[in-house]
């Protein structure tokens, strides 16, 4: 029941995670993130089997910065969600699979353009305006069809955002405990809101 | 409907025409009932050759950077463009090597043979088994559809307009049959100096 | 053949367990028959492929050349029988060169089955094996798990029965070319009409000894469709588009020679390649 959703808009990507950490009908920690800056420019937020989430994205995460101390270059957002699409791919291969499902929510600097991908535990890989997984979204999916443009401002975009998290607390059975609001733009990485 | 063949949804069709050929995919990519994207085209280019994939998603990107990664060495090691005929027999003895471990695809493969100018068209099931065709070729969850739309629609010697027409309505006609396809139609029509490629405007439910 | 890759296997099997059922591949419902006649022998095939339900080829081949003078009928797995008779028959060419005599047909059979009996059935393939060799006319069949029979006349696949039922009241000792082609086009065509995995055409091929085979495609087509009585091609600008790129055909480099050397190797002798 996690929430993680992205969206993008004219100049950033924006995403949303939930900070509850829910382990069967326990909630076991209400200031939960769900993301790990993997490059200066690149957020990867994710859901799925506890202990595997938070495994896989460190070790992309680890990998990422290594190729980048390496190789004294900052790996683009395409490149680094090829990267963990191979890694999934691979992993779906093994004896234990990952059981991982993330959103990578990246600015390319060379292109000037915010970019989304949607990646499920099966390694499906696709480029998206907005997106989520889980059931988040089957609530939000509609309204961002009805309210998303590629145009929108920053401020629009949190608008949108505000009512997919409206949806959420009316319509999920049990309490996420708010949200982290996070921006990706060509600064990098930043929180923009905590909600409770 | 659980089948891992038809969980992400998609077709593809490819037609043969007077010196050309014809390749359409549609656009849509989705988790069971649920649509994720629609900007998930299927058709890849390899030099001259093109393939369609569908199937399960993965399986989709997957071959198709394995096989961008093949044609590059062929590339490298012949010095020259692979045939859509080499291609072919590519594909098809690599997805027999996963014999008892399949990709769960059912690719289509079209191109014009650069030397003698024949249009080439074939399918292939799961594990490689090639199907020659002389007049089209279907694949995905509407495949059942296309083959009714094709067999009425196809006839021999079409002109590459004609040729586009006649795959764009087989193609959008059998997926607003199919509620695991749909959401935009690429087509493809290849001559043998010319490739046209054309964004369809289609239903979007 | 280096070998399968099982890299696939236990996702597959992880998928399984999710409860995915894991897809059949093209089992093509066939009917192949063979038949011995005086001085060779003759073997056809129909030429429908099937997935599942839905005809997938109408007008497939189901004849794979072994080597010049020895044929094959495959039933079973589309792919098994494709690929597991293209190995056989490149092993029997470097066997043949290696020997420098032409390949027999119990060389054949023999590669075939053992390699089939490795595998343990899991290789699909239903195979007739027919050709002739310095020892005469041979006919066998072989299945999955490896066994093989021999006999004058043989059929296999979904449509065996079918074609059986021909062969057993048609089939007489001594025939002559003519009528053992007829035979067996006549039980494949029992199988083409009686049994629904099998359809269209027949193929077939006859082998007599010391006369190079012979491969009659489509010997038969009792099922020709008809031209269409009227033309349904859409008026052109029927199909709307937002977007069009027009794009050359890639056409390969060209390659500039800068240099050449040609030297000698020397000695005047020819150089060893095959040391």
């Amino acid at each position: 029941m996690d929430v993680i959703l992205g969206i993008t808009t004219e100049k950033e990507v924006i995403v949303i995670t939930s900070r509850a950490a829910v382990r069967g009908v326990s909630i076991l920690k209400t200031d939960d993130d769900k993301t790990r800056v993997v490059a200066p420019h690149t957020l990867l937020a994710y859901t799925g089997e506890a202990g595997d989430t938070v495994q896989f994205a460190e070790y992309i995460q680890a990998n990422i910065q290594l190729h980048e101390m390496r190789n004294t270059t900052e790996l683009s957002p395409p490149a680094i969600t090829s990267f963990i699409r191979t890694q999934l791919a691979t992993s779906l291969r093994s004896r234990k699979p990952y059981n991982v499902n993330v959103l990578v929510a990246g600015f390319d600097t060379a292109t000037d353009k915010p970019e989304l991908n949607w990646i499920d535990y099966l390694a499906s890989r696709v480029k998206v305006p907005y997106a989520a997984h889980g059931y988040a979204a089957y609530y939000t999916l509609s309204l961002l069809d009805r309210w998303h443009r590629t145009d929108l401002t920053l401020a629009e975009g949190l608008e949108v955002a505000d009512m997919c998290i409206a949806e959420l607390k009316k319509r999920l059975p049990i309490d996420f405990k708010g949200v982290e609001i996070k921006v990706v733009d060509k600064d990098g990485v930043r929180t923009e809101k905590v909600t409770e | 409907m659980s089948d891992p063949s038809s969980i992400n949804g998609g077709s593809i069709v490819a037609m043969a025409g007077k010196d050309c050929v014809a390749i359409a995919c549609d656009m849509r990519l989705g988790m069971q009932a649920l649509t994720v994207s629609n900007d998930f085209p299927k058709i890849f280019q390899y030099n001259n050759s093109f393939i369609g994939l569908t199937g399960l998603g993965t399986d989709v990107t997957t071959l198709s950077e394995v096989f961008r990664y093949k044609v590059n060495m062929y590339n490298l090691r012949e010095e020259r463009d692979i045939e859509p005929e080499t291609f072919a027999n590519l594909v098809s003895t690599t997805l027999y090597e996963k014999r008892f471990g399949p990709y769960f695809v059912g690719p289509v493969v079209a191109g014009i043979n650069s030397k003698s100018g024949k249009p080439y068209i074939c399918g292939f099931d799961l594990i490689g088994c090639i199907n020659f065709a002389k007049d089209f070729v279907v694949g995905g969850t509407s495949s059942h559809q296309l083959f009714g739309m094709c067999e009425s629609l196809w006839e021999p010697d079409l002109e590459p307009e004609d040729l586009f027409e006649t795959i764009s309505q087989a193609l959008m006609n059998a997926q607003d049959r199919d509620a695991l396809s749909g959401w935009g139609g690429i087509v493809y029509v290849i001559t043998k100096d010319k490739i046209v490629k054309r964004l369809l405007k289609t239903r979007q439910d | 053949m280096v070998g399968f890759s099982f890299d696939n296997y236990q996702r597959n099997q992880f998928l399984t367990a999710k409860g995915y059922p894991v897809p059949t591949a093209t089992a093509t419902g066939t009917t192949i028959v063979g038949c011995r006649f005086d001085g060779g022998v003759v073997i056809a095939a129909d030429t429908r492929a099937t997935e599942g339900d839905i005809v997938a080829d109408k007008n497939c081949e189901k004849l794979h050349r072994m080597s010049p003078s020895i044929w094959c009928a495959g039933a079973g797995t589309a792919a098994d029988c494709e690929f597991v008779t293209q190995l056989i028959s490149s092993t029997l060419e470097l066997h043949s060169m290696s020997t420098g005599r032409a390949p027999r047909v119990v060389t054949c059979l023999t590669l075939l089955k053992q390699h089939l009996f490795k595998y343990q059935g899991h290789i699909g393939a239903y195979l007739i094996v027919a050709g002739t060799d310095p020892t005469g006319p041979k006919l066998f069949s072989i299945h999955a798990h490896g066994s093989t029979d021999v006999g004058y006349y043989l059929s296999l696949g979904s449509g065996s029965m079918a074609a059986m039922a021909t062969l057993e009241s048609k089939w007489k000792k001594s025939m002559t070319k003519q009528e053992a082609m007829e035979l067996c086009a006549e039980a494949i065509e029992a199988g083409i009409w009686n049994d629904l995995g099998s359809g269209s055409n027949v193929d077939m091929c006859v082998m007599e000894v010391d006369k190079p085979a012979v491969l009659y495609r489509n010997y038969r087509t009792p099922n020709e469709r008809s031209t269409k009585e009227k033309s349904y091609v859409f008026a052109r600008g029927t199909t709307a588009y937002m977007s069009e790129r027009v794009r050359p055909t890639v056409k390969p480099l060209a390659y500039d020679i800068f240099e050449e050397t040609v030297s000698s190797t020397g000695g005047g002798e020819s150089m060893e390649i095959d040391g």
